[in-house]
């Protein structure tokens, strides 16, 4: 009998739990009809704002793949000193929150010599478009590390070996074997990292402002259109965040890459 | 003219350490190294290749120094245990890997012959297309064996090349193996743990424990003369005897002291034969079976051991056999009693 009551208090919680949530997304969609929705979702403020994140969750994305791959096969191979401590301070954005995150691009773009000899080379990261991709790729950065670090770890190094004796260097080696067998990790890993890309809010707020119509990505757009009341519009972009965020679980699930994070 | 002169390696990686290794393989030799999971041997054979730069010593091919030259400029070939073959590629494209890597560009099509040639040299003609996830565990190797092979390497380095597979496909490919460097003469470099695969194929062997040689020579000077405690555990327990062989029916006949020996092992002339003591079967009744080799004897010695019992049976040849202490006790024998032996054919190798 007592049995039976616990079992029974864990379902009523998990179906509590799962309609609190269907609830929030609910509310969301629902809350304007399909054609003011469309209306919203084309006017110029919400286009500009879905070309600006595609644009730059895409650049930030290839920016992780290109920096994530040499830097966690080297995790992933080399033993040296200082191993763990270099580990958990490439894994610290994840745990940082992204809005102090987005203080220390502020500080280290906006105040450091670095930033003014950038800003001299023309690469202005404060308050433009090239700041939302800078902040957007250090938010997603070390997700993008972990997932490449295990699936290279999941891969025999042997493979590399006899690629080496049979003559090839180790980057050829690399390029022909490690490289094409971590296909299924990187594309969950850009998956992800580019979904949250375009949701990526706090980092970007700090380091690239909420300028409308210049550096105003959906999540910014969402923000911007609630604070000046235009509900609707703010709906707009959330809705369009709502299905890129199942889209992207779905392809996740089936690449079975949750497991990969670890 | 030694082909290869290993100097004073060492070499620490993870658990396992290289301790001061000297060995010399010569030109055109099928060299095995023998000894138990643990001692090292792979590491020997990836710094051999040059996938680890030892700590300290020299690897020098025909006088070249090899030791820091790194693996692609060295023409030494590894095959691993669990063949590592290309998952990303067809059998075809596995083989042919190493073509595109060493020496002068050969065109599509004489690259597309050679493939063919080697792969129909080791049975694997039809399966090119196939993917290695869809091959047998044997043909898996044979597909490592080819893509290594197909370069014409300097030195083949095989890495417990037959222990992943089952018996029979291990008795075939171990044939196949001695069949090729017959053909081929490429200095091979094999190693394992298996007595058996050490006497079928070896020129010379060299026992290996702990990061260490201990002694290098004939299997045969190995077995009868072994030179330190351990080199004779390892190997001492041995049956050793001295005949000779003739083919017969599929099978060979070796005399030995005026007895009659039975093994699947095919070789003729002068051959030592080995048995494992454990492989030999002691009953006080003779019995029926369908092992060749049945013997009876007398009971001259008995050696407890901590949970076995060795003993030296004299049935016109002293043979060494051992059993558990319960099957001992509950058999009841003692010195001076009358046994039956029943070994196998199988169980009798030929050196």
């Amino acid at each position: 009998m007592q049995r039976a009551g616990f079992r029974q208090i864990t379902l009523a919680l998990m179906i509590l739990l799962t309609l609190f949530i269907f609830a929030l997304i609910f509310e969301i969609i629902s809350h304007t009809d399909t054609v003011s929705l469309i209306t919203n979702i084309v006017s110029p403020e919400i286009q500009f704002a879905i070309r600006l994140s595609l644009m730059t969750s895409l650049i930030s994305t290839m920016m992780c793949i290109i920096v994530a791959v040499p830097v966690s096969y080297a995790l992933a191979r080399y033993d040296f000193h200082g191993k763990a401590l270099i580990t958990t301070i490439l894994d610290l954005p994840m745990a940082l929150p992204p809005i102090v995150a987005g203080l220390g691009l502020l500080l280290v773009f906006g105040t450091t010599a670095i930033g003014h000899y950038l800003t001299d080379l023309g690469l202005k990261f404060v308050f433009t478009p090239l700041g939302i991709v800078m902040a957007q790729f250090t938010v997603n950065i070390s997700l993008m590390l972990r997932i490449m670090r295990s699936t290279f770890e999941g891969i025999n190094p042997r493979y590399e070996h006899v690629a080496q004796t049979l003559g090839c260097t180790p980057f050829q080696a690399f390029i022909k074997t490690t490289l094409p067998l971590s296909k299924n990790g990187m594309l969950a890993g850009s998956v992800i990292t580019w979904s949250r890309a375009m949701g990526e809010f706090g980092a970007v707020l700090m380091l690239a402002g909420a300028t409308r119509m210049k550096t105003e990505t959906l999540p910014i757009a969402l923000y911007l259109n609630m604070s000046s009341g235009e509900l609707d519009l703010a709906i707009a972009s959330a809705t369009i965040l709502i299905g890129i965020s199942a889209v992207t679980l779905y392809l996740f699930e089936r690449k079975g890459g949750i497991a990969k994070l670890h | 003219m030694n082909m290869i002169k290993i100097s004073h390696i060492s070499k620490r990686l993870g658990d396992f350490t290289l301790k001061d290794i000297d060995l010399s393989i010569n030109e055109g030799e099928y060299f095995c190294i023998l000894g138990p999971t643990g001692s090292g041997k792979t590491i020997l054979l990836e710094t051999i290749a040059g996938i680890y730069k030892p700590d300290s010593g020299s690897i020098m091919v025909n006088q070249d120094d090899m030791t820091f030259r790194p693996p692609r400029d060295r023409n030494i070939i590894m095959v691993y245990q669990d063949f590592v073959l290309f998952p990303n590629m067809d059998v075809r494209k596995n083989i042919e890997f190493g073509l595109h890597y060493n020496g002068p560009g050969s065109g599509r099509e004489q690259m597309s012959e050679k493939v063919k040639d080697t792969a129909e040299m080791l049975g694997i003609g039809h399966l090119l297309n196939r993917h290695p996830s869809t091959l047998s565990g044997g043909e898996k190797q044979r597909t490592a064996i080819a893509r290594a092979i197909i370069t014409e390497p300097k030195m083949l380095l095989l890495d417990e090349p037959l222990s992943a597979l089952d018996t029979g496909t291990k008795g075939r490919l171990m044939q196949e193996l001695l069949r090729i460097h017959r053909l081929k003469r490429t200095t091979t470099v094999h190693v394992t743990h298996s007595f058996e695969e050490a006497f079928t194929l070896a020129d010379r062997i060299a026992i290996m424990h702990e990061g260490r040689i201990h002694q290098t020579g004939t299997p045969d000077e190995v077995f009868r003369k072994p030179n330190s405690r351990f080199v004779a555990d390892f190997v001492g327990v041995e049956n050793l005897f001295h005949g000779r062989s003739v083919i017969r029916d599929d099978i060979s006949e070796i005399e030995v002291n005026g007895s009659i020996m039975f093994s699947s092992t095919l070789r003729s002339g002068d051959v030592s034969v080995s048995i494992r003591p454990e492989d030999i079967l002691v009953t006080k009744e003779h019995i029926e079976s369908s092992a060749r080799n049945s013997f009876s004897g007398v009971v001259t010695d008995v050696t407890r051991m901590r949970s076995t019992v060795k003993l030296v049976i004299d049935a016109g040849i002293p043979f060494r056999v051992e059993l558990t202490t319960r099957a001992f006790d509950k058999m009841k024998l003692n010195t001076g009693m009358k046994v039956y032996l029943t070994f196998k054919a199988s169980a009798t190798h030929l050196i």
